[in-house]
Formats: structure tokens, sequence, C-alpha cells
């Protein structure tokens, strides 16, 4: 009986994670032009925007910018890089915040906010619609 | 947490060199205030005992109450003070029922935190007791997939925070992110006595707790060493019976009062979360090495996620590892009069060796993230206590019976801000 139970959960999980399979392309990690970060895998931009890694893996700080609650942009992104729902990174930051132990992101209006406070500070990295890449920033080559 | 918003501009503002002297004089921008809760009610098969989630819970459903919102309904609030870049305050206050049955506020955290590096920080004041893996969040409904997380492994131990210091520190070891955390402090709790009535006192001193997080991607493993000194006096006056029948007596108060006491937990866990489905299970051991005995306890848990949907299940156990009676004092030899007083004393000491919970849980439940910053829960227990105990069941009744099984239903709309 408890075997049978154990074998129904772990099908109904392999559903759920066949159904998890695709993904978007159209938002990009970016960095300011002048940073030496070039690539990055899913995983390390996931922990510097979820506050679990505060350095690039060169040993520099980095500075995660997000973008608004409920904006299309921050949803693809959340689901690409962390594969977590807007519920789940709200549910993700009320178990840091209530502990006093963290602060989320700091948040910028829009894309065009995250490209400008890239500019000027070469710690920073953000994540903007694919459209919006220009000379100012350098998109994070993502493994 | 909307009003963090204007935190995060400033802080946005700041960053990006624009309007940083504004920024930085304007106090109330270093202010933010969120707050969480729960409103639920639980019902229980079991009407000739209350079914009591921790230590802490004077009543709950089933003889009390038919329907009662006591087990999971609270409210907190919490201040933030970004002093400085490096200089956090944080003050936490709850309120739930209490251990008198009364809703008073009660102070949850209220810490000062120094960044000495974005890796390295340090706190003072009252901070989260770190024991299980949602310890930091156990309250915090919202967070968590479960109407509230396994009773048999989280009522181990139910203490959530501690006075004095802590620091944790961060790096990376190989793939994984590696925080080491360390604590040292004190508590002191109220409780109701569970065999007796009334109210108990414990002091737990030395508080020392050492937690290791290995995060890499969706996995997440944990370890954890706790000891404390505990002292319950409400133990004494059988102790202190005990003492007055020679060394006999005196060698079974010192094996099983509580003064003092090195109470010392273990605990490991792993989680695994690629946001489509989740699993999780925790094992953890608490021996305080006295009359309240040795007890382990896991659970295993998994759920998917279907859009807004999130079904679970869980499977939770909590068993005893010490000895459930012991013979006492032996009676033979002794005047009639003075038989009588110690066979009583022996029926008090068996009494509360055998107050132990040890059962079975088998949950199943539902999540519904309805709207933004609520979530709406569904849950079934189906309890069976382990043959001639009580399980987590109190407020015991002519009628109930140990062992035997209870199914406990549970909602609850649980919501942040």
């Amino acid at each position: 009986m408890k075997a049978r139970v154990l074998i129904g959960l772990s099908a109904l999980l392999l559903l759920a994670s066949i159904e998890s399979g695709a993904r978007a392309e159209d938002v990009v990690a970016v960095v300011s032009a002048k940073s030496p970060v070039t690539s990055l895998t899913q995983s390390q931009v996931a922990d510097i925007f979820l506050g679990k890694a505060s350095r690039f893996p060169d040993g520099t700080q980095a500075i995660p910018i997000d973008q608004p609650e409920d904006t299309p942009v921050r949803d693809r992104f959340y689901t690409q890089v962390a594969g977590k729902s807007p519920a789940q990174v709200k549910a993700y930051w009320s178990k840091i915040i209530f502990t006093g132990r963290g602060q989320p992101p700091v948040q910028a209006a829009n894309g065009v906010e995250v490209k400008k406070m890239i500019a000027q500070n070469p710690a920073a990295i953000g994540y903007i619609d694919s459209t919006l890449v220009d000379e100012s920033v350098r998109v994070v080559s993502m493994k | 947490m909307t009003s963090n918003r204007m935190l995060r501009i400033a802080f946005a503002a700041a960053l990006g060199h624009a309007t940083l002297a504004a920024a930085d004089d304007d106090w109330m921008s270093r202010f933010s205030f969120s707050g969480y809760g729960t409103l639920g009610v639980v019902r229980s098969s079991e009407r000739n005992a209350d079914y009591l989630v921790d230590q802490f819970k004077p009543t709950g459903p089933g003889f009390t109450h038919e329907w009662s919102p006591d087990v999971d309904s609270r409210l907190a609030g919490q201040m933030t003070l970004k002093v400085s870049q490096s200089l956090t305050g944080v003050v936490q206050v709850i309120v739930q029922q209490r251990y008198d049955d009364t809703y008073k506020p009660e102070v949850e955290w209220a810490n000062l935190k120094y960044d000495i590096t974005p890796d390295l920080s340090v706190r003072a004041g009252r901070t989260v007791l770190p024991v299980f893996m949602v310890t930091d969040s156990r309250k915090v409904g919202y967070a968590n997939p479960w109407v509230r997380p396994p009773v048999e492994v989280y009522g181990l131990v139910p203490l959530t925070h501690s006075d004095g210091i802590d620091g944790s520190f961060r790096w990376p070891i190989g793939a994984f992110n590696n925080t080491f955390q360390a604590t040292y402090g004190r508590a002191d709790i109220k409780f109701p006595l569970p065999v007796s009535g009334g109210v108990g006192d414990a002091k737990v001193r030395d508080i020392l707790a050492l937690v290791d997080t290995l995060e890499h991607g969706f996995l997440t493993l944990r370890l954890n060493y706790g000891q404390a000194k505990l002292t319950i006096d409400a133990f004494d006056p059988l102790f202190n019976a005990f003492r007055q029948f020679g060394p006999a007596g005196a060698s079974i108060a010192d094996r099983f009062e509580l003064k003092d006491r090195r109470a010392e937990f273990v605990g490991a866990g792993v989680g695994y979360d690629p946001g489509a489905w989740f699993a999780i299970a925790e094992w953890a051991q608490f021996d305080t090495h006295s009359v309240v005995g040795k007890r382990s306890a896991w659970y295993v848990s998994g759920g998917a996620r279907l859009g807004a949907l999130t079904p679970y299940a869980t499977y939770s156990r909590v068993k005893v590892d010490s000895a459930t009676s012991d013979p006492g004092l032996p009676l033979a030899g002794l005047p009639p009069q003075l038989a009588q007083t110690v066979a009583i004393l022996n029926g008090a000491l068996n009494a509360q060796l055998s107050f132990v919970p040890a059962q079975t849980t088998w949950s199943a439940g539902v999540r519904w993230d309805a709207w933004r910053s609520v979530a709406l829960k569904a849950q079934y227990d189906h309890v069976r206590r382990d043959q001639g105990t009580n399980g987590t069941f109190g407020n015991i009744q002519p009628g109930f019976q140990p062992g035997g099984s209870a199914n406990i239903f549970s909602v609850a709309a649980d919501f942040v801000f």
C-alpha cells in the first residue's frame, strides 16, 4: 500500500517535471560593458538574484537589480533561471525577510532603468528583454 | 511587503549615485514594515482529547473545540531599520495562542545585524533558533507548502528563538554555496503541563547551535547539532521526594531530573526544488538525558506545482528511543505506609515516562495560490498513535483510547504584506 502511494507520487512528480521543460528565450541577463563577467551558469545567476551568493565566480562583488513584480520579463526570468513561479519567488523572499536575514534585490522601474544602473556600476547584474540590449551592457551567456 | 518598495527605490537611487543625498537624509525611507499571518480552522475526529501541534498549545480541536481556530491562526508584524549599509535592526511581534490560552503579543525577534562583509554577519539580541530546515519560517505559512510543518519533527524542539548572539559565514565549496551558522544564547519558556495541569517553566541555558547548509542549484543539504542546559522546575517535587529514600532514590533522581541537564540535538535534511515539483526530507533526534527521554523523528514530503495548485503528500513519524517505563524503587521490605508512598512515586515517574508522543501521520493536501500574497490550503492528516501512547493528543478525557487513530482536517488562508 505504502509502495503504491510512493509510485503514484513519483509518477505525478515526473509528469510535472516534463511539463516544465519549455522555456522562454527573450529575456537575457546583462552586466556592464566594463564588467569582466562574460558567462555564468543558470544556477550562478539564480543564486545571485536569490541572495544565496554575493559574488561572481571570479570573487568580485555582485549587485543584482530586479524588475517590478507582476512584469512579464521578471516572471519569465525567474521561471527560466530558478524554475520559480512569481508566487514561489514571493514565498522564498518571505522566508528570508521574516528572519531579518536579508532583503530582496534593489528594484529598477523597468528595463531602461536597469540599463542605466548597470552602466554606472560594473558590479551590477540585471535582466532585460533582449530587444533592449545595446552597447552599454553585455549579455551574459548562460550555460 | 509593498512598503519595502520605497526602501528599494531609495537604494536603487543611491546605487545609481543619482539622488544619494536625498535618500540618505530621508530617515523614513530606512524603515520598512512587513507582516504575515494565517487564518485557519482545524477539526479532529478524536472527540475525547485535543489534537496539540506543539508543547505550547493548551487546547485544540477535538474535545475543547469542534473547529479550532487556535492551531494555525496568527498575525505578525515586522519593522526593519537599515541604520547604515551594514547595520540593520529588526523587531518582529507575533500574536498567536499562548500557553495560557490568551493572545497577548510577544516579541519573536529583536536583533541588530552587522554585516562585516556581504558573506560574514553577526547578530545580537533575540534571533531565530536554527533547528530545522524551515525553522526560520515555521510560522510563515505563506513560505511553506503545507498548512504547518510536520508536527512529529517540528514538535521535537518547539523553541523558536534564543536571546544571545549568532554569526553566519558563507563561502563557496566547489560548486556549492556553503553557509555556516553558530548561535549562542538562552531562553525562558512557559508551557502548559501535560500530566499534572498548570503552567511549567523551562530555563534553557548555554544554548549552542551549529548549522551547516550546502546549496547547489535546486539542491539543499543541511546538518545541525545543538546542545543546551535544560531546567524544568515542575519535576522537582517528584525527584525531591525520591531523594528521601536513600542512595537508591537519589540515583533515580540523578538519572531523571531536569536540573541543568545537558540536552542534545542532531538533525539532517535534504531538499530538492526545481520549481515544477519539490521533495524534502528531514531526520532529527533530541536526547534530554532525563525523564523527558530521547526521541527521534523524520518525515518525507513531496508535491507538484501545477499552475496555481500545489498538491502535496507527507509521511512523518516520531518515536521514542528511551525506556517508557522504569521499575522505580523496590517496595520489598518497606513498611506498608512507606510502600504505599513509594508506589505512588513510582507511578508518577512511570506516568511521565509513558507520556511520549509516538505516532505516524500520513498527510495529503493542496496549496492554492489564489491571489497575489494569499495562499489557500486544505490538508487532511491520518494520525496513528503508537500502541499505548497518547501521541500528540492532550486534555485526555474518559473514553480516550491510547493507540488508535484520528483524522484531522485543516483549512487555512496564509498571507504576507
